[in-house]
């Protein structure tokens, strides 16, 4: 054995399953020295709750709701991307009218998605001020969701076919305050998150992604667009009512945590604007369009832009009531990779922001991912993904 | 170079009264679309049992008192509920919406979970041994 | 105020033993309450800390594996003795300081630092990765702050002639605020309380959403319980200290309330402002600017007299 050369003693720091900074559990193993952050590991799965499997025993109808839970911030862009999916699949046409307003009530999910994780992201760098204010504005938004679906929290707003409620002029002007209200306090938000030297001091320079860092782990969303990779769904193909009100693609260049900043509530520019522009050109019509009980054998696939990037769907029908398989695929899921890859050299400290840099959603990225280099697709049956479970936990 | 940027807001904050709703001592008026308590027309129900085929969470259960009178009776599994109005939407008879008013739910044993919309005289009288309910059975992890 | 109480009555009752007990958790509630009233929320209620330290001492306390049992339980225990102690030296509640000699600033702001110390020492004693790093930072922050504390402490006293805590309240309670005429000194010296209160900005030995509660993460029950009456107690001790020195001293209960009331609105907003310097930041900070400063101000007040 040669003494002469000990191997360091590692020093693994557990964040997760249950820690402060999680709003949901994972498990980070930091390999630390003394501060300095050596190497990140993650391990995901703790929220798995079988969700794609169970909407195979329910029909049409109620999977939807089922799909709605997978998350609660997102929860109205995966109803949407599956009635979306299932209207592709029936070939029905969905009235304007509905598409519209389903387009009002992710821009206005959007809103409340970034509020919350400017809060939180404040709070995982310790500045509970920002937090606490940035959730108190949020509660407008929640209020008027409140007001205009029936819930603060998964709206529900979606059946097959189009939406299940109106817009109309006191909703409206409730919007309309809520968002005359939040405008101002957003840019003075920019401005704090831009000039205050203790918030920049945790965030300038921290968690570089470069551009060519982001494509090729494949970042999606807002944390793609803060180094300088415009992809966004809502741009590139426009799905919903997105063809007759359409957004600008915000990006910056810097990608780092500020960067991700500035991103987010410039985002939250555009979307006060679409709002708005919405409200006062809603289309006439109908509601909702029939979708008959049993849909036609297919698949599809439908894309939306979720507050966290790109959210697919594959729907396969078989011909009949209940689904024959969902396949979701988060944005979460593609950034980690991000987190991973920027750790390293970086204080312990700055790794809850990091971790929130990229607007973690748990709930909803528990998948089963196997990355394969080859190209050659493959399939697996029910059988082998047990035996593969069983195997795992042995 | 700004050292306290929200040093406005703090100083302001110092001489207004908090943010904080103080529920339950003060309630706000719930807004008209809360998804509350489900409610149930009897007279316009007839017995064709979409809302128990649509909702996601087999909350509802469609008990057929007498099918020729159209007396139905509806079993309504609260805790199961997820609020998310699908059967207001599918009952083509308006039969179905949801209170605003009635949504403080919560309770202290299983038995306020279990409620039967519809007329009195149909409750009694599914009470007094009608015919058994149809709807599937509930999820094996209810 | 001057008035003679009988020793025992001093140390165990007032303005000693169970008054500072008592009175350190109406200043942690003032504390959490200014806190949030600026952050537009409502706080805990009065008796929010009291019920939180009698819930605490009412529950069980588990031993981790790994410690040194004796350790674990002596040093909450001497981190209070510390807290308390110092406050013997200081002007409490208006009333002249109980027991002073010559040279008690040294000693108070050593059994101050005890404090810290200790929560570093609890910190290192367990094997949990969280507490290590915790105890880290605590020592770390401790080693910077220090310096510059003691050097803008230090102004006063030299103004006063004196290395006696009452004799500079006496000195300060006769002439001018020393605030106005040793601004530099009265900013480093908050700022270093708070450093070593590890208030926010400065809590990064107890970051809660990077360490769990740094040095505390393994106590419980009773041990937690008297690390947090010996923070608080610091608090109260702290802030008597700065309103004596700078303040114009402290003659009667009124003035007491009113000064340290007055430097507890500061601190709360100090608070509110910034985010969570980490460690390394504040190892800048204070080398870099603090010592500068509080050098600064020594060289002022030598030549300027």
């Amino acid at each position: 054995m040669d003494t002469q050369q000990e191997p360091r003693k590692t020093f693994v720091v557990p964040i997760g399953p249950q820690h402060p900074a999680l709003k949901e559990p994972g498990h980070f193993e930091i390999t630390v020295d003394g501060e300095i952050v050596t190497a990140a590991t993650v391990r995901l799965g703790y929220v798995h709750r079988g969700i794609e499997k169970g909407v195979e025993g329910q029909n049409w109808a109620q999977a939807m709701y089922m799909l709605e839970r997978i998350c609660g911030i997102c929860s109205h862009v995966h109803a949407t991307a599956y009635a979306l999916g299932v209207e592709a699949l029936a070939g029905v046409q969905v009235p304007p009218r509905a598409q519209a307003i389903r387009v009002l009530v992710a821009e206005l999910e959007r809103v409340h998605s970034h509020l919350l994780w400017l809060g939180v992201a404040a709070h995982e760098g310790g500045f509970d001020t920002l937090f606490m204010y940035s959730w108190r504005d949020r509660e407008l938004i929640m209020d008027v969701l409140e007001g205009l679906t029936g819930n603060r929290v998964n709206y529900s707003c979606n059946v097959l076919g189009g939406v299940k409620f109106d817009v109309d002029q006191k909703q409206s002007d409730a919007i309309r305050s809520a968002i005359d209200f939040l405008e101002p306090r957003t840019h003075h938000y920019l401005k704090i998150v831009t000039t205050d030297e203790t918030l920049i001091g945790r965030t300038r320079n921290v968690g570089t992604l470069t551009a060519e860092e982001a494509e090729r782990l494949g970042a999606v969303g807002p944390t793609a667009r803060a180094s300088g990779v415009a992809r966004d769904i809502r741009v590139d193909s426009p799905y919903a009512g997105y063809p007759s009100f359409p957004v600008k693609t915000i990006t910056a260049a810097a990608g780092d945590l500020e960067a991700k900043f500035i991103v987010r509530l410039e985002e939250l520019f555009e979307s006060y604007r679409v709002i708005r522009e919405i409200l006062d050109n809603l289309p006439p019509g109908d509601l909702s369009v029939r979708v008959k009980p049993r849909l036609p054998a297919g698949e599809t696939v439908s894309r939306v832009e979720a507050p966290r990037g790109e959210l697919l769907y594959y729907l396969r029908s078989a011909g009949g009531p209940n689904p024959d398989r969902v396949k979701v695929r988060t944005p979460s899921l593609c950034n980690w990779g991000t987190v991973l890859a920027t750790a390293a050299g970086h204080k312990l400290a700055d790794v809850p922001m990091l971790i929130a840099g990229i607007d973690p959603c748990f709930s909803c990225n528990d998948r089963l991912v196997t990355i394969r280099r080859r190209g050659d697709a493959e399939t697996w049956t029910w059988a082998r993904l047990r035996q593969y479970g069983i195997e795992y936990y042995r | 170079m700004r050292i306290g940027a929200m040093l406005g807001d703090i100083s302001r904050s110092l001489f207004k009264r908090p943010v904080t709703e103080l529920y339950p001592f003060e309630r706000r008026p719930t807004p008209e679309r809360l998804r509350g308590h489900l409610t149930f027309e009897a007279s316009r129900c007839t017995g064709c049992k979409i809302c128990v085929r649509d909702c996601p969470a087999a909350a509802i259960e469609i008990v057929t008192v007498d099918k020729a009178t159209k007396r139905f009776v509806m079993r309504f599994h609260r805790a199961r509920c997820t609020y998310c109005a699908q059967c207001v939407v599918s009952c083509n008879f308006d039969a179905l919406g949801m209170s605003h008013e009635c949504w403080e739910l919560a309770a202290l044993s299983q038995d306020p979970f279990r409620v039967s919309l519809g007329r009195p005289e149909d409750i009694e009288a599914m009470a007094a041994g009608g015919p058994a309910p149809s709807a599937p059975p509930a999820p094996a992890v209810a | 105020m001057n008035i003679e109480l009988p020793p025992l009555v001093a140390l165990l009752l007032f303005p000693g033993g169970l008054f500072i007990l008592f009175s350190s958790t109406v200043y942690e509630w003032a504390d959490r309450k200014l806190v949030a009233q600026f952050q537009n929320r409502i706080g805990p209620r009065l008796i929010q800390p009291v019920a939180d330290v009698v819930k605490l001492l009412a529950k069980e306390e588990i031993v981790p594996d790994g410690v040194n049992p004796v350790l674990f339980h002596a040093l909450p225990v001497v981190a209070l003795v510390g807290t308390l102690t110092a406050a013997l030296y200081v002007p409490m509640a208006g009333l002249k300081p109980s027991y002073s000699f010559t040279g008690d600033l040294v000693v108070t702001l050593y059994l101050l630092s005890l404090m810290t110390l200790s929560m570093g020492l609890a910190g290192a004693n367990t094997i949990d990765r969280f507490s290590l790093i915790g105890a880290t930072r605590a020592l770390t922050q401790l080693f910077s702050y220090e310096a510059p504390f003691l050097l803008a402490l230090l102004g006063p006293a030299i103004i006063a002639g004196s290395w006696q805590i009452a004799e500079v309240d006496q000195f300060a309670r006769g002439h001018w605020w020393i605030v106005a005429t040793q601004p530099i000194g009265f900013v480093v010296a908050v700022v270093g309380l708070m450093g070593k209160l590890e208030l926010p900005p400065f809590d990064s030995p107890e970051a809660e959403t990077e360490i769990v509660a740094g040095p505390m993460t393994e106590y419980s029950g009773r041990g937690w319980a008297l690390f947090r009456i010996g923070r608080d107690i610091e608090l109260l001790v702290g802030l008597t200290l700065m309103a004596s020195f700078f303040l114009g001293g402290i003659a009667n209960p009124i003035e007491f309330l009113l000064k340290t009331g007055g430097l507890l609105l500061v601190t709360a907003g100090l608070q509110s402002l910034f985010c969570r310097l980490r460690i390394d930041q504040t190892v800048g900070l204070w080398w870099r600017i603090g010592i500068l400063l509080a050098v600064a101000q020594l060289f002022l007040l030598v030549f300027l007299r």
